[in-house]
């Protein structure tokens, strides 16, 4: 009997816990960080764990500065951090940070492959514009709902607007649908492509409902030939136009709202802004949803609903209540990114060591008694990388067989070569260690990663054996090293003294190839 | 105890129970001297992928005196009654233990999407999933999981990966056979290398100690299991220079002859899945001669495997695949100054050897221009479903993605060439 009640209630209910949001005046970033504290507090409480305490400076400043500007700081920047004697260090860091180029770049990096996966079909598609207008909306704090708006409905002429990419990239209805539900409602319908979903009330009307709002983009323009010989790519939605033809499995339905209306549209209208307006408003229960998960999973190693991006009856928050508060927050502020991720930031939860202690060693994940150790991603690895070593020599690059002209074709860069190397499965935990053999063999073996050209300033610096070794940890690991560990790479540096720049290179590659390096903890 | 199908959970959990005490190069000869100790029992599967598609008329279904029939002449086989190009004297002579499947029918006649479809039994894209192709379904099923060598080495071609499996299971690259494994070596020497690794070692016992981190242990079980493959001496079966001039002078003297050489060394050393691209198949110009010449390197190397391979008793265990990703039209186009031929997924050839199949012998049929299947038609579907069936794997065993969706190794649909079995 209850259960038939339950199943009665609408959708939006059951998977979200609470009421659709109410928007009220939207707090300022501290107290919604007590306000996370508060919520979380309370759930360790009833579990009896006692979380782990505040970290330190060194892995705070390693951890904000991947999380934000998603690469670790110089070794100057932390040694200043480390010693700052200013109290509210922290909060301004965040601040700081938020503020830089970097941060629109690292989130950029994050939504390009979240928006464009590289297939066949767009193998001649450059993702490069769409990255760009990325970067220029984050950096410039555009409201979310905005920027998913000018996503979907994204028209003209490539060059002049990037995110015409994202229809370039994701060329067909069920592409489309695909993407949209799952990136910006955090709802995996593609089961409902061929059948109805197993395990959520989703049928298969239903993705063809919100796959007909698709089916008014028209591609102007051939990719292969702009890729080869210059030309202009262009993304139009012509109201007249007949819909275009779905695959032979598709079901012919009229453009619906998922788990909604289904909106009334005649046969000259555009259908894209329809649907754009109704996924970005306030009132959509999984709009502010989805990106407040996303993001909180982004800082957190995991999200409140997770997998991030599969919500339903059946894969309930670990905190409702918050996520639904968090949510409310967010659409009341105006859906303002940074503001959250302030609150994230500053909060208890986000500055605690990510060592456990004794209150709590097997405490779940889902508690965040702890910080969890998130693996870098490529693009962290890479850019981290770059910041210890200095920006790799393009000519060994290009004689590596077969990049020479793959590079030509879609004017691949190192960067790019060295993330499609490292890429790990696409919807693996952000806490799971992904790298295989071949690149293993690249971090160990590699000329590029044992170039040690970065000693020779520091060896000419006048230094001294000790400032050196500290200095090396500061630059891949953000902290001074332990007695223990000075003391051991010293000896290093001795028996080895007619060559110093080989011993500190051990040093170096050590300290590259650990995983404290490879991690952000 | 037996520490050989240990899961990387599990090594965590050996970790934490003191192994991680032991200094690294310790650590690594107890594993070594364990996984020594079990049979290697499972199959092996050399893929020889003719990359763009090879014209079935001028290869292995030859339509002579017919309208486009084509050059080339038929020869005759060890096989009464099978006849192949004049371009293959030498595959000729092993007919015997192939079989030749000239009844494929499929449906994509595009380069990638047909590359990907049949490499994974999937349409790319369909349901918004990163399939894993079959070396990584093969490295995930009958693998070894806890060996110094990779179970899915890719020669000449990155060829497809493991997708929704994960980056354990991802091919090793080898771009040029005769250079072996990149990366493989070391930039200082042996005992200055060890002594890296022993202060690594501290480092990542200190680390573990403290954090207790998941993805720390996972780390350094990748780190082990690539030390071990640069000291192992299984890896030296990427190292071509080993091999005696008399049989690597077998193979012929192109690329795709050292692959294949190198194919048979891995799979001496316990690799199971290995492909071996030859590209240049897309002859929509200037057919024959293209074919001509990628036919004669083909000849001696796929010859040579399967001698090899028994001689050794090494061809019953190892299913060597012979495909590309369609057959070519039977008309030819004048489009060009030379005639070509273009895509045609309709109805083309494949070819399997060894495994334990029933060779010498030819199934399925098309018609006298070779334009469509007659008789015994076979889906890609059909087609994966026998080779894994033919490798021991249970193609009906439904894979979870990360979220936890079922995805069949072989979609629904299949039925396996019951032909081939003996």
């Amino acid at each position: 009997m209850i259960r038939r009640t339950i199943l009665a209630l609408p959708l939006a209910w059951l998977i979200l816990g609470n009421a659709t949001p109410v928007i009220g005046t939207p707090l300022d970033a501290p107290p919604l960080a007590r306000h996370i504290d508060e919520a979380l507090d309370t759930c360790l409480r009833a579990e009896k764990v006692t979380p782990s305490p505040r970290c330190d400076d060194a892995e705070f400043v390693r951890r904000v500065y991947l999380d934000i500007t998603g690469h670790i700081p110089s070794a100057e920047k932390a040694a200043a951090f480390i010693d700052d004697r200013t109290p509210n260090k922290r909060a301004k860091l965040i601040d700081e940070l938020l503020a830089s180029r970097e941060y629109g770049k690292h989130q950029a990096d994050i939504w390009q492959s979240l928006l464009l996966q590289r297939t066949s079909d767009n193998r001649f598609i450059s993702f490069d514009r769409m990255t760009e207008w990325l970067e220029k909306g984050f950096n410039a704090n555009k409201p979310w709902d905005q920027m998913v708006r000018d996503i979907l409905t994204a028209e003209g002429d490539l060059e002049k607007n990037g995110a015409v990419t994202y229809f370039l990239a994701n060329l067909t209805p069920d592409k489309l649908t695909d993407n949209a539900t799952r990136v910006f409602l955090g709802v995996q319908l593609q089961c409902a492509q061929c059948h109805n979903h197993p395990f959520t009330k989703w049928k298969q009307d239903e993705y063809w409902g919100m796959a007909a709002f698709f089916t008014k983009v028209r591609l102007n323009g051939n990719p292969r030939q702009a890729a080869r010989e210059g030309g202009t790519l262009s993304i139009s939605e012509n109201g007249r136009g007949r819909p275009i033809r779905l695959p032979v499995s598709a079901k012919r339905v009229p453009p619906k709202f998922l788990q909604g209306e289904q909106p009334k549209l005649t046969s000259s209208d555009a259908y894209r802004p329809v649907l754009a307006r109704w996924m970005t408003s306030p009132q959509n229960p999984y709009f502010s949803r989805a990106m407040v998960n996303r993001l909180w999973a982004q800082f957190f190693g995991r999200g409140l609903v997770n997998p991030i991006d599969d919500m339903h009856e059946g894969n309930p928050p670990s905190h409702p209540q918050l996520l639904a508060e968090l949510s409310a927050q967010f659409a009341a502020s105006g859906f303002d990114i940074k503001q959250l991720i302030r609150a994230l930031c500053n909060s208890d939860a986000y500055q605690r060591t990510s060592k456990p202690s004794a209150g709590n060693p097997d405490a779940a994940p889902e508690l965040f008694s702890r910080m969890a150790i998130k693996v870098l991603t490529p693009e962290q690895l890479y850019d981290s990388l770059v910041q210890v070593l200095g920006v790799p020599n393009p000519e060994n690059f290009r004689r590596r067989p077969g990049v020479a002209a793959a590079a030509r074709f879609r004017n691949l860069t190192p960067r790019m070569l060295f993330v499609a190397f490292f890429k790990g499965e696409e919807n693996a935990e952000p806490t799971e260690y992904q790298a295989g053999i071949p690149q293993v063999l690249r971090l160990m073996n590699s000329p590029q990663l044992n170039n040690t050209a970065m000693l020779v300033p520091l060896l000419k610096s006048g230094k001294t054996p000790e400032q050196i070794v500290e200095h090396l940890y500061l630059a891949t690991l953000s902290r001074r090293p332990t007695d223990q560990e000075l003391q051991r790479t010293l000896a290093l540096v001795r028996k080895q003294a007619n060559e110093p720049r080989q011993a500190y290179g051990d040093i170096l590659w050590v300290l590259l190839n650990s995983s404290e390096f490879t991690l952000n903890h | 105890m037996t520490l050989v199908h240990l899961s990387r959970r599990d090594w965590l959990k050996l970790s934490a129970a003191g192994v991680s005490a032991v200094s690294l190069s310790g650590w690594l000869k107890v594993l070594a001297s364990r996984t020594a100790e079990t049979p290697a029992k499972h199959k092996s599967c050399i893929l020889l992928w003719m990359d763009g598609g090879p014209s079935h008329k001028d290869t292995f279904d030859l339509k002579p005196g017919t309208k486009d029939g084509g050059e080339f002449k038929p020869i005759s086989t060890v096989v009464p009654g099978i006849q192949i190009s004049e371009h293959f004297p030498k595959f000729a002579q092993v007919m015997n233990h192939a079989a030749i499947l000239r009844g494929m029918s499929t449906s994509e006649g595009a380069h990638p999407r047909a590359k990907y479809y049949l490499h994974t039994g999937y349409k790319e894209g369909q349901g918004g999933l990163n399939y894993p192709s079959l070396g990584s379904l093969v490295s995930a099923e009958i693998g070894k999981p806890d060996g110094p060598m990779p179970n899915y080495v890719s020669i000449g071609a990155r060829s497809y990966g493991a997708g929704f499996l994960g980056a354990y299971h991802a091919p090793l690259i080898v771009t040029d056979p005769a250079r072996g494994v990149e990366n493989l070596k070391p930039m200082v020497n042996g005992s200055h290398f060890n002594d890296r690794l022993g202060l690594l070692q501290e480092m990542e016992s200190a680390f573990y100690r403290e954090y207790k981190a998941e993805a720390s242990a996972d780390h350094r079980t990748t780190y082990q299991r690539a030390v071990t493959l640069m000291q192992s001496k299984e890896a030296r079966a990427f190292d071509l220079s080993l091999e005696p001039a008399s049989s690597r002078q077998a193979y012929g003297s192109s690329r795709f002859g050292e692959g294949c050489l190198l194919a048979r060394r891995l799979v001496e050393a316990g690799v199971s899945f290995v492909e071996v691209t030859l590209g240049g198949w897309d002859t929509h110009q200037n057919n024959f001669e293209r074919v001509k010449q990628l036919s004669q390197q083909c000849d001696p190397a796929m010859a040579a495997l399967v001698n090899d391979l028994k001689q050794r008793g090494l061809l019953d265990s190892t299913l060597i695949v012979w495909m590309g990703e369609f057959g070519r039209t039977p008309r030819l186009n004048q489009r060009g100054a030379k005639p070509g031929r273009d895509h045609y997924p309709r109805a083309w050839s494949s070819i399997l050897i060894g495994g334990g199949i029933k060779g010498g012998q030819v199934i399925g049929k098309t018609d006298k221009e070779g334009a469509t299947v007659i008789e015994r038609p076979i889906s890609a579907l059909d087609f994966l479903a026998t080779v894994c069936e033919l490798l021991g794997i249970n193609w009906k065993k439904q894979n979870n993605t990360p979220i936890g969706r079922p995805i069949r190794i072989v979609d629904k649909g299949a039925t396996p060439i019951k032909e081939l079995l003996s």
